[in-house]
């Protein structure tokens, strides 16, 4: 197969964009669409890159995983329906954002981390510390032994005795 | 913390409520006394921390969103702890309404969902700490609306993730979180590998605190006895007293050194007798408890880093026993006695001494925190470097197809710079620290030598010249302990990081474990019946769901569906490589569970679709499972699997070398050579998952034609994606998403015109495209396909 050929319609691939794509709000918290005249009452946003890349390549599919069309670009939405999808995307996606380290203790190869978030106080545990939490760029993504993730968005503008804690886990 | 753990509030029951929950909640109106099924979590709808719970009882689900904070109790005087629980808001439903609750997944978080009839309404969410609660609940409901009881799997006493006894988030592996794991500190249990030597041990640690007393007691006769007895007496005279004296003494030192060597030499030898097998228990250790992990362990974990801790990990904790713990009794022990033999000598200068000396230990301390962490960092290093190795080994092929040698040259010496660069940070640290402690010892030295120096000056009675040098002779022996304890403290840091992965794999709990009382399968037939089956690898994501089938003894059955649809599962779950979560697989009436694990493998032979050969000939990979096989069995089982002939090309034949390093084979080589591996341990059950997927059509049906003679007695499963070669099977089940869908014989499915119907189809229509299907044994190319 030439290049050539991989092109969005030989893949039947849609990429939406504002002129033929609309998302709404559906009443008890779900998100619709109309997507190229269809109406999807219930459709899940899915990210290509969760980590690097958050706000391009976005893959619309309704509940029976049924692809209905990729949001190359999120900004190209006007900011209504930015706001939509980035509720349902948090949704899924949701990732409290760390704002202290207040501990970090090892044990026999877990890691307990006590930390803040926002006001509120937080404790999880870390397994595989090397495996679990990662930088992407200036943000550092901790996953628990659970699978509930954590964020920090600038690891260098987090205060310094949080950023000596987890620094010698950080490669 | 004891007491407070006692004063802990009782727990509520399993899927109920506290009584202090039910109390609560009473008095905020709700109906809390008709409590069916309840499960509590963290979260409210918008995503926020909190704690909520949810119930249903005969008529109505209920949702609370509120706070509950553990404390003293106010009113009473009393010390037990109490939950203080705040309802912000609630929401009630009702039970003849909502017709299905649905418990989704998501990245980090989940949500439950109640279904009325069409509508659907978003309940709660909550994190994945609580995703097994919530899916229990939603199994619950369904059971309750379905037969009007709950009818639920047992589950284990304790929530995976939280600790038994104070319910702060812990490993879903382990019992008790960080303050209340019991697993003990890591010396404390590095030494428990030493319990078989206690003998040698004990003889060992009195040699070496003998040689420490001789060491201590040598400046004594050397140094003071000579300058303030021997020579002082003797300066000038040249009298024959005075030279016998000092022969004495150099011949009575000449005899302490000689008995302190061969005491040394002696130790040396014990400790050379006992430690290879110690480092010998620890390796046998890690690798047994690897054994018996489940397979699950294994896709998680790089191959690089797990031989790191049976090799490396496994060293550095030899290393430190055979020289660091040694030294660590003879360079303690020393201390102790030059610092009583200083204060007897000299107490105001010693007690000087003493102020000073802290700050040494100070530098220890703060350098072992800092190496610590960098030796973590060194090892994470080095493993990825290891891992990245062999990931490029055996991906060369496709790095050559891709021509991609200099990217990885490139992320190899990425990696190795970081490697490279953790270690030198390493190495300037320690080469800072050390100085720094030495620095403070050359400071005693001189503040002694000057303070001592004025004593003698002013004949201070309690200060001579001999008892002078003999200090300073003492205060230079302490240098080398220190030395050695800041070198030990970084040493120390190595082999406990090393025991900290060590002990992960030897903690680590077996997912799949053989019952006390398993029994064996006596005069098994091969009857496989698997009832209301369940199983998901992750809670709230059903690979399995409500599977009923009987395949009677004898019988070929074959099992269809899509890609991922759940079939290898449930050849894994026959193999019980995994456990259901829900429901059963009986063997011949007996649950799998309660068979012993070599009576299982014995009767259960499995070729699964990665084939790995080990390192060894082809005749030892075929004799795998039965080591006393005649190379007749071995011909017979190759002939079987249709290996035989491709063997015998072959210039070594059945002795040719394969696995890592050996000759290489195409993929369905690999495949047949595993199939006779099987055949050759004669189970009653065969499952064949994709075992024929990697030959041509010819060999594919030269083997089920073997197959077909041997299946007699034989029950066989055979996972296929080509349809046509399961056209032979007794029955066939077709799955989709992890549901039976269809069963009955190849005819019979397709004049049912079914899903089995499609798929057959929708293959032809491929065969055809691709020219093959006129004659079906036009083969797929097999040759080339190196691996």
């Amino acid at each position: 197969m030439h290049n050539n050929d991989i092109t969005p319609d030989s893949l039947n691939t849609l990429y939406v964009t504002p002129e033929n794509c609309r998302f709404y709000s559906v009443k008890a918290g779900f998100l619709g669409a109309e997507i190229g005249g269809e109406t999807h009452d219930r459709v899940i946003l899915k990210r290509a890159m969760p980590f690097k890349d958050p706000d391009h390549y976005i893959c619309i599919t309704d509940v029976e995983k049924n692809e209905l069309g990729i949001i190359r670009d999120l900004a190209e939405f006007p900011a209504d329906q930015q706001a939509l999808i980035g509720e349902e995307l948090g949704l899924r996606y949701f990732c409290p954002v760390i704002t202290d380290i207040l501990s970090i203790k090892e044990k026999m190869g877990h890691f307990y981390f006590d930390v803040k978030i926002g006001d509120v106080k937080k404790s999880f545990t870390v397994k595989d510390i090397s495996k679990n939490v990662r930088a992407h760029g200036s943000n550092v993504d901790i996953t628990d032994v659970d699978g509930n993730r954590f964020r920090i968005t600038d690891f260098s503008a987090i205060n310094a005795k949080s950023r000596r804690k987890l620094e010698p886990y950080l490669y | 913390m004891k007491k407070n753990m006692k004063n802990l509030p009782p727990p509520p029951e399993k899927g109920g409520l506290s009584p202090a929950e039910q109390q609560a909640f009473t008095a905020a109106g709700l109906p809390a006394q008709d409590v069916l099924y309840a499960c509590k979590g963290d979260m409210d709808e918008s995503l926020c921390y909190c704690t909520s719970w949810l119930w249903f009882g005969a008529d109505k689900i209920t949702v609370v969103i509120g706070q509950e904070e553990i404390g003293p109790a106010k009113k009473k005087k009393s010390r037990r702890l109490t939950p203080e629980i705040t309802v912000e808001r609630h929401a009630d439903f009702a039970v003849a309404d909502v017709t299905e609750i649905t418990c989704e997944r998501y990245v980090s978080t989940g949500r439950l969902i109640f279904r009325k009839d069409k509508e659907i309404v978003y309940a709660i969410s909550f994190s994945m700490s609580c995703i097994e609660a919530f899916d229990r609940f939603a199994k619950a409901y369904a059971s309750y609306k379905e037969k009007g009881v709950i009818d639920l799997p047992k589950e284990d006493d304790k929530k995976p993730g939280t600790c038994k006894k104070c319910g702060a988030p812990c490993d879903p592996d382990k019992e008790y979180c960080k303050k209340h794991n019991k697993t003990g500190a890591t010396a404390v249990r590095l030494f428990g590998f030493f319990g078989g030597y206690v003998p040698q041990i004990i003889v060992i640690v009195a040699i070496m605190l003998l040689g420490s007393a001789i060491a201590v007691f040598v400046p004594q006769i050397s140094t003071r006895r000579l300058f303030d007895d021997v020579l002082a007496d003797a300066a000038g005279t040249g009298s024959q007293q005075a030279l016998a004296a000092v022969g004495t003494l150099v011949l009575s030192i000449f005899g302490i050194k000689v008995l302190n060597t061969a005491l040394s030499s002696f130790r040396q030898y014990i400790q050379g007798t006992i430690m290879p097998s110690v480092i010998y228990d620890i390796k046998v250790k890690i690798f047994k408890a690897m054994q018996r992990l489940s397979v699950g362990f294994y896709s998680s974990k790089q191959t690089g880093s797990l031989m790191d801790r049976v090799m490396r990990d496994a060293t550095n904790i030899y290393w430190f026993f055979v020289d660091g713990i040694p030294g660590i009794i003879t360079e303690m022990t020393t201390v102790i006695g030059v610092l009583i033999m200083m204060f007897i000598m000299n107490a105001k200068l010693s007690l000087l001494i003493l102020v000073l000396a802290p700050t040494v230990f100070i530098l220890l301390f703060v350098g072992e925190k800092l190496w610590r962490s960098m030796h973590h960092k060194t090892w994470v290093y080095r493993s990825k470097v290891s891992s990245m190795v062999s990931d490029n080994i055996q991906g060369q092929r496709e790095i050559k197809a891709f021509a991609k040698e200099d990217e990885e040259y490139g992320r190899f010496e990425k990696a190795s710079g970081a490697f490279r660069d953790a270690e030198l940070k390493l190495a300037l640290t320690e080469a800072t620290v050390f100085p720094l402690a030495e620095v403070v010892v050359l400071l005693l030295t001189v503040i002694v030598l000057g303070i001592g120096s004025l004593m003698v000056a002013r004949g201070d009675s309690s200060m001579t010249t001999g008892t002078l040098l003999s200090y300073i002779v003492y205060l230079q022996m302490l240098t080398e302990p220190f030395d050695f304890l800041a070198w030990v403290s970084n040493w120390w840091s190595r082999c406990a990081d090393s025991a900290q992965r060590v002990f992960e794999i030897v903690d680590a709990p077996a997912e799949i474990t053989e019952k006390e009382d398993a029994v064996s399968l006596e005069d098994f037939q091969g009857n496989i019946e698997i009832k209301d089956l369940d199983f998901e690898y992750e809670p709230a994501r059903p690979v399995i769901k409500a599977f009923n089938l009987k395949i009677d003894a004898g019988q070929m059955l074959g099992i269809v569906g899509k890609t991922g649809a759940g079939k290898s599962t449930i050849a894994n779950l026959i193999a019980r490589l995994y456990d259901p979560k829900k429901g059963s697989i009986k063997l011949d009436g007996i649950d799998l569970r309660d068979i012993r694990f070599d009576s299982l493998r014995k009767n259960i032979g499995l070729v699964s679709q990665d084939i790995y050969l080990f390192m060894g000939s082809i005749a030892d990979n075929i004799r795998y499972a039965k080591p006393d096989a005649t190379m007749d069995e071995v011909i017979a089982a190759a002939k079987a699997a249709a290996a035989h002939d491709f063997i015998m090309k072959l210039p070594d034949a059945y002795e040719t070398y394969v696995g890592s390093g050996g000759q290489k084979l195409s993929g369905g080589e690999k495949q047949r050579i595993s199939i006779a591996r099987t055949i050759i341990q004669d189970p009653k059950i065969l499952i064949l998952d994709e075992a024929t997927a990697a030959m041509d059509t010819e060999t594919e049906r030269n083997i089920q034609n073997s197959l077909s003679k041997l299946k007699t007695g034989r029950t066989t499963l055979a996972i296929a994606h080509r349809l046509s070669t399961l056209r032979d099977a007794d029955c066939l089940a077709v799955i989709e998403e992890g549901t039976l869908i269809e069963y009955g014989t190849f005819a019979e499915l397709i004049e049912q015109k079914g899903a089995f119907y499609k798929l057959y189809e929708l293959q032809n229509e491929a065969l055809k495209a691709a020219g093959i299907l006129q004659d079906e044994t036009n083969d797929e190319e097999d040759e080339g396909e190196e691996d």
